[in-house]
């Protein structure tokens, strides 16, 4: 496998570009994606490859977007929505919830939704409160919906490719931080297959559990945890629907010491369900500490920068969850 | 029909006994004879074994529970037997409402914990983990020190707990060396490694002279009552309150018990294994004694004196943190090789902690002998609810007037406390005098 | 054989639109002993009776297709009969059998028929537009040349969906006919209250579209209009949105008192019964006589009866269902 570095961004690009090239079913719609190549640019490029038949660049309209996007997938194609920004799934809320996710099961199996809504989520720009969510525990709520939140280009590519190929609906965060980040990406196609997580690092003292760009930040606090003896492991579930649980609680059993990190609003966060599945599983056995979870505080995301930072997690407090966590290893 | 399991009277002091753990689960298999579950008496911790066989069907009781004696506290029957949803009350009875009150009372009652490292009426906290290891263990959380929040017991606090139980003390290579040529101890020494494992430092700064360290560390350190010095502590207190305590105080010359037993040792070391010692010659002359004088042998009850009929000799036997008093029966009919048996078997029992309930009731005087120390005389305390107590000084080369002449002899003083509420003075001083003369002239116990 | 008299479009023979006088009253039957098996309890959760609007389900669906496809609303269960639903396993769903349409989990609002281009009943007032405009758009982008018959009613063309759809279909040129069966209240307000515009299909002209207002009781015109519109969609020059002005005779659902509603204004749409002048012309084509139009009726009856038996004598869906069909 040949592999070079390039940017999560260009490998959200590139799983759609060599779907598209293989699947004529495959098409992308979506406002502004075409000339304009997307709110963020991960379409540049792909209008003048694929011309505006399976480029569709959309009015504003989010809720017949989407539903346009579950009624073309329902008769066949495998349509690709890029939303602008995640916040604006509430408009298109009620063809996500009653309609894609619902579909199947409301017609006693019949019919299938082989749908990707794409769609940055994340603060981190100073786009302040409305352009700035994290709003994936919603959707995780919803039975019949998938989700997914890679966190590195790697990722990106295999999952994006897995989710395509998926006959549900499936929600596919991508991180506005994220975008410029690189990996080592193998040029060819390659599935990862939703609902494996991944052990970004591994550990023996406590197990981090974090999503999209929590992942980074988990990691650059158990470099520095290193040095102080404390060794961190960290899980990225990648997708949260299906999630994969026997990672975590194994991770759990070997550490005996859980904290959850997302940007996501801790109340009624995804959070809350991870540690769920633990203390539910038989990792609540091997417990030594009370669980931590880490999210971002009950507030909208502020326009100012410092303020912006001190609403969601960052490096310092994952570092103190943590020697708090093991302060009695 | 399912058969009742009881808590059980393992002393005659014994009102209440805490399940320590269970052995079986509900729906096991129990054999006669097994251990069924695990009790802490007023004296001791003790395995209780089934009385029938079958299955165990119902358990009413979890750990840490307070059990009124006789309280049902579970059925063993043969699957598909019906039985109470709760404990019908005491055995042996029929369960009445007043009873079920009763059972309903003491089921409250079980969320207090004897536990000594735990606040009186809350349950240890401890983690996950912590819980586990001690389950598997048989271990009890409220006697493990936590050192987490609040007293929270981690994983490493019952790993720490369980090697100390196995008192291997773990200690570095380096640590053992450092600790053999410096005669320090390592089973008294706090390691400071992983998982408390003693290393080098460690060691040194224990070798460090004791004056050094108090000058260092004025710091008091303070630890909670285990359960058994907890019930010493009551115990003793009960007494010296209740008992007006009177010790009287004798010299016995000790020639001729030295020369029994100079004649004796090898004999019944031939016979039993065991060498005979002073304290069991002493058992033998005091049963004598009582016979002679039974007002001395008798229990007060209320507004009774209750006179007993049988002679059963309590030794105190120093254990670890603690006293245990366990009984020979009837010393009377014995000879002196039965009760150099007995009395090491409950000595060794004793400090193993596996007296059998037998062992550990029914006393009606206690025998307390300090002549392994520099005591000479001192004031035990009653072991209620017996009324009196002899306390055994050492036996001392010492001048004594003999016929106006100077002699060399060896002495030992006897004393006796004893009750002043059940008898006076003259019957037990009478009863000192008599075991005096018999341990002067003790071929008088041949007769 | 060709309708000489009457002016229709070529796919309509006199045995079809014998066939509609039948379908025409197999869903009022249907029904109408919907109604009746709610009212002795015999049905539990809800359901919304299109009695009295079988024309624009019945005479749009007769223009199209197999192929062709059909978005539809929670008054749904005219549409379904008409494109070619079986009428056993629609009753059987609303008893909540595992036979049903969609094995007693879906009921009277998600009756759907996928392979016969039925992608369903929809629950939300105005979900389905959207679904039309996407499958219009896959006719598109796969060349399957078929057309969508989008049902929605006039309160759903109030709802923010109906004009993002609208628009995004004729942006996009897509084959789909938007059909407003506007049956004068969207449950109990009344159009003229909750719309300015003197026509819904006035507001096609907001979308560059054509708009037309049809006689939602008469078969001919019904025909004749959604016809033209399927042409217009399949030559490529997108979408048409036709309003049919229909009564429903039946409360929105049930335990409806219908106090936003005159007795006399209800009496006045019944003497306008779409299945009455349906008769009166095929009658007058001498296309039925009095005695075969009783005929087919009573046939329609006995079909009706037949699916209740069905529905009656099948099996309750297992307990092991119910976690079944979440994902394909």
């Amino acid at each position: 496998m040949t592999t070079r570095q390039i940017t999560y961004l260009e490998a959200v690009r590139e799983a759609m570009s060599l779907e598209m090239r293989e699947n004529n079913d495959v098409f992308i719609l979506g406002e502004d994606i075409g000339v304009y190549g997307g709110a963020f640019g991960v379409t540049r490029g792909m209008i003048e490859e694929f011309g505006p038949e399976r480029v569709r660049n959309t009015p504003i309209s989010e809720a017949a977007i989407a539903g346009a996007a579950i009624g073309s997938a329902l008769t066949g194609m495998r349509p690709i929505l890029e939303l602008q920004f995640s916040d604006f799934i509430t408009i298109a809320m009620d063809q996500m919830v009653n309609q894609a996710a619902k579909t199947r099961y409301m017609f006693g199996g019949k019919g299938k939704v082989p749908m990707v809504l794409r769609t940055p989520a994340g603060s981190g720009t100073g786009a302040a409160a409305q352009h700035s969510q994290s709003l994936e525990a919603w959707m995780a709520h919803i039975p019949g919906l998938k989700v997914v939140q890679p966190s590195t280009a790697y990722d990106v590519k295999g999952l994006l490719k897995a989710a395509i190929d998926d006959d549900n609906p499936v929600i596919f965060y991508e991180h506005k931080l994220l975008y410029r980040t690189t990996d080592d990406v193998p040029e060819e196609s390659y599935k990862i297959e939703l609902g494996k997580a991944d052990i970004k690092r591994e550990g023996t003292d406590v197990t981090i559990v974090a999503t999209a760009i929590m992942v980074h930040k988990a990691l650059e606090a158990a470099s520095e945890l290193e040095k102080e003896g404390i060794s961190v492991e960290v899980v990225d579930p990648r997708t949260i629907v299906p999630l994969d649980k026997e990672t975590i609680i194994n991770s759990v059993k070997k550490t005996g010491r859980l904290i959850v990190v997302h940007e996501a609003v801790q109340r009624g966060g995804f959070g809350g369900e991870i540690v769920s599945v633990v203390a539910e599983s038989e990792a609540f056995d091997y417990l030594d500490a009370p669980i931590k979870r880490l999210g971002g505080k009950a507030v909208p995301i502020p326009y100012n920068p410092t303020l912006e930072k001190a609403a969601i997690p960052q490096v310092p407090d994952i570092i103190e969850a943590v020697r708090e966590t093991v302060k009695n290893k | 029909m399912a058969k009742e399991i009881f808590m059980p009277k393992l002393s005659s002091t014994m009102a209440v006994g805490t399940l320590l753990q269970w052995f079986k689960e509900e729906g096991e298999t129990v054999e006669i004879g097994e251990p069924l579950f695990e009790i802490m008496t007023d004296k001791i911790n003790i395995e209780v074994e089934a009385y029938d066989q079958g299955v165990l069907l119902k358990k009413y009781f979890d750990v840490d529970a307070e059990v009124p004696v006789n309280q049902i506290i579970g059925y063993i029957g043969q699957a598909g037997d019906k039985v109470p949803d709760s404990s019908p009350g005491m055995t042996g009875e029929e369960g009445t409402t007043e009873e079920k009150e009763e059972a309903t009372v003491s089921e409250q009652q079980e969320l207090i914990p004897t536990a000594s490292h735990t606040q009186e009426g809350e349950k240890p906290r401890a983690t996950p983990a912590a819980r586990r290891i001690a389950r598997t263990n048989n271990l009890e959380l409220v006697f493990i020190d936590g050192s987490g929040p609040y007293g929270r017991v981690h994983k490493k606090d019952v790993i720490a707990h369980l090697e100390a139980k196995t008192s291997i003390p773990k200690a570095t290579p380096l640590a053992r060396k450092i600790a053999q040529t410096e005669k320090v101890e390592l089973s008294s020494v706090t390691g400071s490694g992983v998982n408390g494992k003693i290393v080098k430092d460690d060691v040194v700064s224990a070798a460090v002279p004791k004056e050094a360290v108090a000058l260092q560390e004025p710091a008091t350190k303070r630890r909670k009552m285990s359960g058994m010095r907890k019930v010493i502590a009551d115990r003793m207190a009960q007494s010296a309150y209740t008992a007006p305590h009177v010790t009287l105080t004798s010299e016995v010359e000790m020639t001729k018990v030295k020369e029994l037993r100079a004649a004796l040792l090898p004999v019944i070391e031939k016979q039993t294994g065991f060498r005979v010692s002073f304290t069991d010659i002493l058992v033998k002359a005091v049963g004598a004694a009582l016979v002679r004088h039974p007002q001395v042998n008798v229990s007060i009850d209320g507004d009774e004196i209750v006179q007993h009929s049988e002679i059963n000799i309590g030794l105190a036997v120093s254990v670890q943190d603690g006293l245990m008093v366990p009984v020979i029966k009837d010393v009377v009919s014995k000879g002196l090789a039965e009760l150099t048996i007995d009395a090491k078997d409950v000595g060794k029992r004793a400090r193993e902690n596996k007296l059998l309930p037998d062992q550990m009731r029914g006393s009606t005087f206690t025998v307390s002998n300090l002549g392994m120390y520099a005591v000479d005389a001192f004031t035990p305390i009653i072991n209620q609810p017996e009324s009196a107590i002899l306390g055994v000084g050492r036996i001392q080369d010492k001048p004594v007037a003999i016929n106006g002449m100077l002699e060399i002899r060896p002495m030992m003083t006897l004393s006796l406390s004893f009750d002043h509420r059940a008898l006076d003075g003259a019957p037990a001083a009478a009863f000192l005098t008599e075991l005096k003369q018999i341990l002067e002239n003790p071929f008088e116990l041949l007769v | 054989m060709m309708v000489k008299t009457l002016k229709l479009p070529e796919m309509i023979t006199e045995e079809k639109l014998k066939d509609l006088y039948k379908e025409m009253w197999l869903i009022r039957y249907f029904d109408e002993k919907v109604d009746q098996f709610f009212a002795k309890g015999m049905i539990h959760g809800t359901t919304h009776l299109c009695v009295g609007q079988e024309a624009s389900a019945a005479g749009s669906i007769a223009v199209i297709g197999r192929k062709d496809k059909i978005v539809s609303t929670h008054r749904g269960h005219g549409h379904c009969i008409s494109k070619e639903g079986d009428i056993n396993k629609m009753m059987a769903e609303l008893f909540g059998r595992e036979t049903g349409y969609c094995k007693g989990k879906g009921g009277s609002m998600h009756i759907a028929d996928v392979e016969k281009g039925n992608l369903g009943a929809n629950g939300i007032v105005g979900g389905g537009l959207p679904l039309a405009v996407g499958a219009a758009l896959t006719s598109k982008m796969k060349k399957e040349d078929y057309v969508v018959l989008c049902f929605f009613g006039d309160g759903a063309s109030n709802e923010g969906s109906f004009h993002e759809s609208v628009n995004l279909a004729a942006i996009w040129d897509l084959p789909v006919i938007f059909i407003c069966e506007n049956n004068q209240y969207g449950m109990s307000g009344p159009v003229k209250e909750m719309t300015r515009v003197e026509n819904i299909a006035d507001r096609a002209s907001s979308y560059g579209i054509p708009g037309k207002v049809v006689d939602g009781l008469d078969m001919i015109e019904i025909m004749n209009s959604v016809h033209e519109a399927v042409e217009h969609a399949r030559d490529g020059k997108g979408p048409t949105l036709i309003e049919m002005k229909t009564y429903r005779w039946k409360g929105h659902s049930k335990s409806d008192a219908k106090k936003y509603r005159t007795r006399e204004e209800e009496k006045e749409w019944r003497e306008k019964d779409g299945i009455k002048r349906f008769k009166e012309t095929l009658i007058e084509a001498s296309i039925l006589t009095e005695e075969t139009a009783k005929q087919l009726q009573d046939q329609a009856y006995e079909e009706i009866e037949e699916a209740v038996k069905f529905a009656e004598n099948s099996p309750e869906p297992s307990l092991d269902s119910l976690l079944e069909d979440v994902y394909a």
